[in-house]
């Protein structure tokens, strides 16, 4: 091996949404922050077909992982960046699993399909005991300066939270969205990171 | 920044699977790739063709697999190493030459990378590579995460130069898709030109050399298991246990995160092989002997168990050995599969953390569609409004691509798809077996791929059909890749653009036109025009839908900073019918709670073709197409 084994527990992510939400960034920047760290990391997505506006599932595992797949109940946290994908993985969460969900739905274009009310759907998945974080990451990310940086208004919501507590802070990810964009996309991402972050900490700090 | 697959020796990037393994065979030292895209196989390429220059080696993208595979063969006779790299099936269109290569072996390493499918993420089937391996003599290497797949292939190039062979790094969906820690080595000079030595009796494959030529495979075969045994990621953790798990390539990760899940560490022993075909002997013999009981975990089919059970018999090693009673064939493994079968193996109770389940809220399938403004979904409807007309029930035979979308509702314009090329193909059969009008419907690089051959047979053979080329002047689903008929090459380089009409007529299809999608109309004329063609005259027609593709476009025009033109919904004319949104599909255009259309501006391309569909006028420009934006499309 080529990394420090590090005797630490493996902190399963699972990251959900609609392809071309940029959920396959989110698992870059988890990784890049992770390689600066010198923590070990695998992220799995799945690419092709699957990616033209379809569900999609990244697998985030960081600490000592071996494999790539995060197990059914087996996740920490899980970062949805859409309600309807946050309801159809819930098979990874256990009552444990903090869940950071974004408050929106993106109707699939499949004939006579109808989404449920927001506001009812998170009061559900809390009515099952889950612990969830809502945040409008849409919104936060166009104050930001892009729509399009939604996915890491998101990330920030996961970076305040403790789940990577001790392995990874707020600058580890502000370096890594550095290593990961180019120059010009700095500033608004950096804020969308910030924006999301601050986000979850005042729901945190209410409860 | 540089980029991350070219970053310094020594340091440690994150690399997705794909990107590792193109950074082995730079490291490797290559002078010659070449691939036909497919999912999950086409990162490695293109990373490769995104660095050629700056590095100095040679890429292509080939028409087919046979192709890419013969190029990189040939590369590789003339002492240059050469990597070629397909998906699973894909190496079903280049099997002729594979077999062949082991016969006559190779000059310069010579590494084909078998990227297989389990689950079927993006495929037709999910075949096991590693069987081509055993079926054509070759070699069958595999990793368990991205850094040992660098490595692996690294050190491929030195191996298969070393016997002369090629062989194969089989990949699977889990390891080109997944990003891991790579920490790089260095970036050597390489060898970009050859000589070819002529020698009749290695190079030509008549009978009288084949004969000799095949004797020495199976003595090669032999020497090579041999040399496996000394493989620096086969290891044998010997922890004194009377349980014995042999983890073939991927597998080892789940178990060992199986075993962390079952407080077992180092309590079993665990033999991790990264070299399935020809398992050598020595390694597995030595576990054999220190166990009672044997588990291969090994994804899709027993390859590993069979020979490990047959070495087993033929040595009179008395054992308990499980494998696919334990572990499932179907499907891709993953942590629940693996932690199962061990636990069962090991005979002790686990239970895993409950899932939340049965919420009350129902949510609608989200399969994959067509993007906004794809000329797929414009073709598909005039199509549809076409066959409608002229009161015909056509068999659709349909092809792999974006397009294979169109079996789903509202459209369910694709009955068949089976292959590569195969809508020409089977209506081949067809034509002469049925009596609806048929109409194969095939992508422009698919057409390039493997659709030509099955035209001049049409022709040849008179099979009435209509050949729909649906062009979007890329191959869309795998992520933009130019072909043949884009007038691009891998590496950037401009070249002649080779037009699918041209063809067609150079054939001796008589009938042929090439229209735009977006211009409904007319393009619904021509149709209509070309199936009455192939139903009066009884011949074969090939019209090509001519478009480029929208999220292509988009994303350009993004890039560039360039704003998207959009079309808004007229709310007093709009009667909340929902034909734009359930029948037309389009992803922009969205209903809002009263039922009435809103079209979303930010995702809207201006295509235009939901303001033909709409039954009452009612959705009409909002922003009309700037310049820059018309020049995007080609």
């Amino acid at each position: 091996m080529v990394l420090e084994v590090r005797d630490m527990r493996t902190v399963n992510i699972v990251i959900v949404g609609v392809g071309g939400q940029g959920l396959i960034t989110i698992g870059r920047i988890l990784g890049n922050a992770a390689v600066l760290r010198n923590i070990g990391v695998l992220v799995s997505e799945v690419h092709g077909l699957a990616q033209r506006g379809g569900s999609v599932i990244v697998h985030a595992r960081i600490g000592d992982p071996h494999s790539p797949l995060v197990p059914l109940g087996g996740a920490h946290a899980l970062l949805g960046l859409e309600l309807a994908e946050t309801i159809r993985y819930l098979p990874y969460v256990n009552k444990n699993t903090l869940l950071i969900v974004n408050r929106r739905f993106i109707r699939p274009s499949v004939p006579k399909a109808r989404m449920p009310p927001v506001e009812d759907t998170i009061n559900k998945l809390r009515g099952k005991g889950l612990k969830v974080i809502d945040i409008n990451a849409f919104d936060l990310a166009s104050r930001a300066g892009s729509p399009v940086a939604e996915n890491i208004v998101m990330l920030g919501g996961l970076v305040a939270t403790n789940i990577l507590e001790g392995m990874l802070s707020l600058d580890d990810f502000r370096e890594a969205i550095k290593n990961t964009f180019p120059p010009r996309w700095h500033e608004v991402n950096l804020r969308a990171l910030q924006y999301g972050y601050n986000a979850v900490k005042e729901k945190l700090s209410d409860k | 920044m540089a980029k991350p697959v070219l970053e310094k020796e020594g340091k440690t990037v994150f690399l997705l699977g794909n990107e590792a393994i193109a950074r082995g065979a730079i490291e490797g030292g290559i002078g010659f790739a070449s691939a036909y895209p497919g999912t999950p196989s086409t990162e490695i390429i293109e990373t490769l063709a995104a660095v050629a220059r700056e590095v100095g080696f040679y890429v292509e993208w080939s028409t087919n697999e046979k192709v890419a595979l013969e190029a990189a063969y040939g590369a590789a006779m003339s002492g240059v190493r050469s990597i070629t790299a397909m998906k699973h099936v894909g190496v079903n269109v280049a099997a002729d030459p594979l077999m062949s290569s082991a016969y006559t072996g190779v000059k310069g390493g010579f590494v084909i990378v078998s990227a297989d499918d389990p689950g079927m993420w993006s495929s037709q089937n999910e075949q096991d590579n590693r069987y081509y391996g055993l079926h054509a003599f070759i070699p069958v290497f595999e990793a368990y995460n991205p850094n040992e797949a660098k490595e692996t292939v690294r050190m491929l190039f030195e191996f298969s130069e070393r016997f002369e062979h090629p062989v194969i790094f089989r990949s699977t969906t889990r390891l080109s898709h997944s990003r891991g820690p790579v920490k790089l080595g260095k970036i050597p000079e390489r060898k970009t030109r050859g000589t070819f030595e002529k020698k009749p009796d290695r190079w030509t494959l008549i009978p009288a050399y084949s004969r000799k030529l095949r004797r020495k495979l199976v003595e090669k075969w032999e020497n090579i298991r041999r040399e496996l045994e000394e493989w620096p990621f086969n290891k044998f953790y010997d922890y004194g246990s009377k349980y014995t798990i042999i983890a073939s390539g991927l597998a080892y990760g789940y178990v060992m995160d199986a075993l962390e899940e079952l407080n077992l560490r180092e309590k079993v022993n665990i033999l991790k092989i990264n070299t399935p075909v020809p398992l050598p002997h020595g390694v597995v013999l030595k576990a054999l002997e220190r166990s009672e009981k044997i588990l291969v975990v090994e994804e899709l089919e027993p390859i590993v168990e069979t020979e490990v059970k047959k070495l087993a018999f033929e040595k009179g090693v008395d054992l308990e050995i499980h494998g696919k009673d334990l572990v499932p064939q179907v499907g891709e493994l993953d942590l629940n599969r693996v932690i199962k079968a061990v636990a069962s193996f090991m005979n002790i109770d686990y239970k895993p953390p409950e899932p939340v389940t049965n919420i009350d809220v129902e949510i609608p399938p989200r399969p994959p569609t067509f993007c906004p403004g794809c000329p797929h979904r414009a073709t598909f409807y005039i199509l549809k409004k076409a066959a409608n007309k002229l009161r015909l029930k056509p068999v659709y035979s349909g092809d792999i691509g974006c397009y294979s979308l169109g079996v789903l509702p509202p459209f369910e314009e694709q009955d068949i798809i089976v292959e590569m090329g195969g809508s020409i193909g089977v209506a081949n059969g067809l034509a002469h077996t049925i009596d609806q009008p048929l109409i194969a419907i095939i992508g422009d690089s698919t057409f390039f791929h493997a659709g030509i051959p099955g035209l001049i047979n049409a022709v040849y053979n008179n099979a009435p059909m209509l050949v729909l080329v649906l062009d979007n002047r890329i191959t869309a689903m795998t992520g933009h890749q130019p072909h043949p008929g884009t007038g691009l090459r891998a590496t950037g380089e401009k070249t002649i653009m080779i037009d699918p009409e041209k063809i067609a007529r150079a054939v001796g299809v008589e009938y042929t036109k090439t229209v735009d999608p977006y211009n409904v109309d007319e393009a619904q004329k021509v149709l209509e025009e070309a199936l009455k063609y192939v139903v009066e005259r009884k011949k074969p027609a090939l019209v090509v839908m001519k478009r480029a593709c929208s999220l292509l476009i988009y994303r350009e025009a993004l890039r560039r900073g360039i704003e998207n033109p959009y079309y808004r919904v007229i709310e007093d004319k709009c009667t909340a019918c929902g034909v734009c949104y359930d029948f037309f599909g389009c992803p922009s255009i969205i209903p809002k709670p009263d039922g009435k259309a809103y079209i979303d501006p930010v995702t809207c391309t201006g295509c235009g073709v939901c303001a033909k569909v709409c039954p009452f006028n009612a959705i009409v420009p909002g922003k009309p197409a700037s310049e820059e934006w018309n020049k995007l499309w080609f």
